[in-house]
């Protein structure tokens, strides 16, 4: 199976692909949306700023969100689950829309939330399976799904209930950071990655 | 219901951990990258690698050591030490820190914080503050607490947090390497201030002393010679938090 990671040009994704290649996948790295879409499993990071991420997908948009209606895997982290869905307060370009909703600022008075937040599990046995019960997180900005079905899992910050993970078929999206969640964010991971496996 | 953290601090040399007593009298602990990893699967929360190589070519190796520890682990590092620009900052990024750690060139010129700020966002920018009482409150002294500044320790928390600080590293020099607990009032006086998390830092000498800490304010409690030398392990010290009530990572 080929992993693409979709490299916005931001900031740093050496943790993520190493833990892709510890779940047993040496992922490519690809710095054009368009090219990203040749692969197995698209694999959004999250990293920079919302305006940016929607901007460098802008020209593929259309493209992308077209491959991942038609099924292509995908799994979106922090900023890369967020460009999911449809646009963001924290502006910029139109999201993916893949999930219908807004992201919006966190309402809490410590923003951005740095570091670990437990996990309330939500109808999917993922986070029991992989022990992921405390993941870290590093955002200021929190997704809104129209339809909460598609939330699997919920994390709160003062007073602030959000999704912490979005699941529909084969396209995954956490808030959190899996590569900084220790052992069991990694196997998060391999088990998204298992579960998707062709 | 965000966790307190424990942090686990090596002061790295060429590296290697080194520890000393009130910033002074080092000594060889072991490799950086494998005590990192060790740490993690004791179930530390993050890792902070401070730097206190005073030449070029030791700074150089620091990189490295972060690359090849970046590689292993999968909790947040953060890096500090010598580092004086956005430039700087960048290549710690770059190497696989998450965050990076400013002090005594944030000291010298503060628009440094809101450069790394704008940049990278202030969620990877750390302020490391280093104090010593005087008189009713706290200096804030820099160069590994060598030097006196005319700052206020919670003046300067709360200046470096308006423009841009994502969180404030606030070591006891009185109490570091001292093991008779965290400066309380000073944990307490800078949480007070500021809105984002406080690590509190120097004195940790077992666990009661972290509960005190957390229950002062501060959002994380740094630890190093007493893990190092094996006084107590990681999972001693959260097994000591989960006891006390305090919110814990529990699962590693």
């Amino acid at each position: 199976m080929r992993v693409t990671l979709f490299d916005y040009g931001a900031g740093n994704i050496h943790s993520l692909a190493k833990a892709i290649a510890r779940a047993g996948i040496q992922p490519t790295v690809e710095p054009d949306p368009l090219r990203a879409l040749d692969t197995d499993l698209l694999v959004l990071p999250g990293v920079g700023a919302f305006a940016q991420a929607a901007g460098r997908i802008g020209p593929a948009r259309d493209a992308l969100r077209a491959a991942i209606e038609a099924g292509l895997p995908c799994l979106g982290i922090c900023l890369g689950m967020q460009l999911l869905f449809d646009d963001s307060e924290e502006g910029g370009g139109p999201g993916l829309g893949v999930f219908s909703g807004r992201v919006t600022r966190l309402r809490a008075t410590e923003v951005p939330q740095i570091g670990w937040n437990a996990i309330e599990p939500a109808g999917d046995r993922i986070f029991e399976r992989v022990g992921l019960r405390e993941a870290y997180y590093a955002n200021s900005y929190v997704c809104r799904p129209v339809d909460e079905r598609v939330v699997i899992g919920w994390s709160e910050h003062q007073g602030d209930r959000y999704p912490a993970a979005v699941r529909r078929d084969a396209v995954l999206g956490v808030q959190f950071h899996p590569e900084k969640s220790s052992e069991p964010g990694v196997r998060l991971i391999a088990d998204y990655l298992g579960s998707v496996r062709r | 219901m965000l966790s307190k953290r424990v942090i686990v601090c090596l002061d790295v040399q060429g590296g290697r951990v080194v520890k000393g007593v009130k910033f002074r009298d080092l000594r060889d602990l072991g490799d950086a990258v494998e005590a990192a990893e060790r740490y993690e699967r004791e179930g530390a929360d993050e890792i902070v690698f401070l730097d206190i190589s005073a030449s070029a070519e030791a700074r150089a190796t620091l990189l490295e050591v972060v690359r090849a520890t970046a590689e292993r682990l999968f909790i947040p590092l953060t890096v500090g030490g010598g580092v004086r620009s956005a430039d700087d900052v960048a290549r710690v990024l770059r190497a696989g820190a998450d965050k990076v750690s400013l002090n005594t060139a944030a000291v010298e010129r503060p628009g440094l914080i809101s450069e790394a700020a704008e940049r990278f966002g202030s969620q990877c920018v750390v302020v490391s503050i280093d104090a010593a009482r005087s008189g009713d409150g706290w200096r804030v002294y820099t160069k590994g607490g060598r030097q006196p500044t005319d700052l206020d320790a919670v003046a300067w928390a709360a200046r470096a947090v308006e423009i841009g600080a994502g969180e404030l590293l606030v070591t006891s020099i009185d109490r570091d390497g001292v093991r008779a607990g965290y400066d309380l009032e000073l944990t307490r006086a800078i949480a007070d201030r500021v809105s984002v998390p406080v690590i509190a830092s120097g004195g940790a000498g077992r666990a009661e002393h972290l509960v005190e800490a957390l229950a002062a304010g501060a959002d994380a409690a740094l630890v190093a010679g007493i893990v190092h030398d094996g006084v107590v392990t990681v999972r001693d010290l959260k097994t000591a938090l989960i006891a006390a009530g305090i919110p814990t990572r529990r699962t590693w």
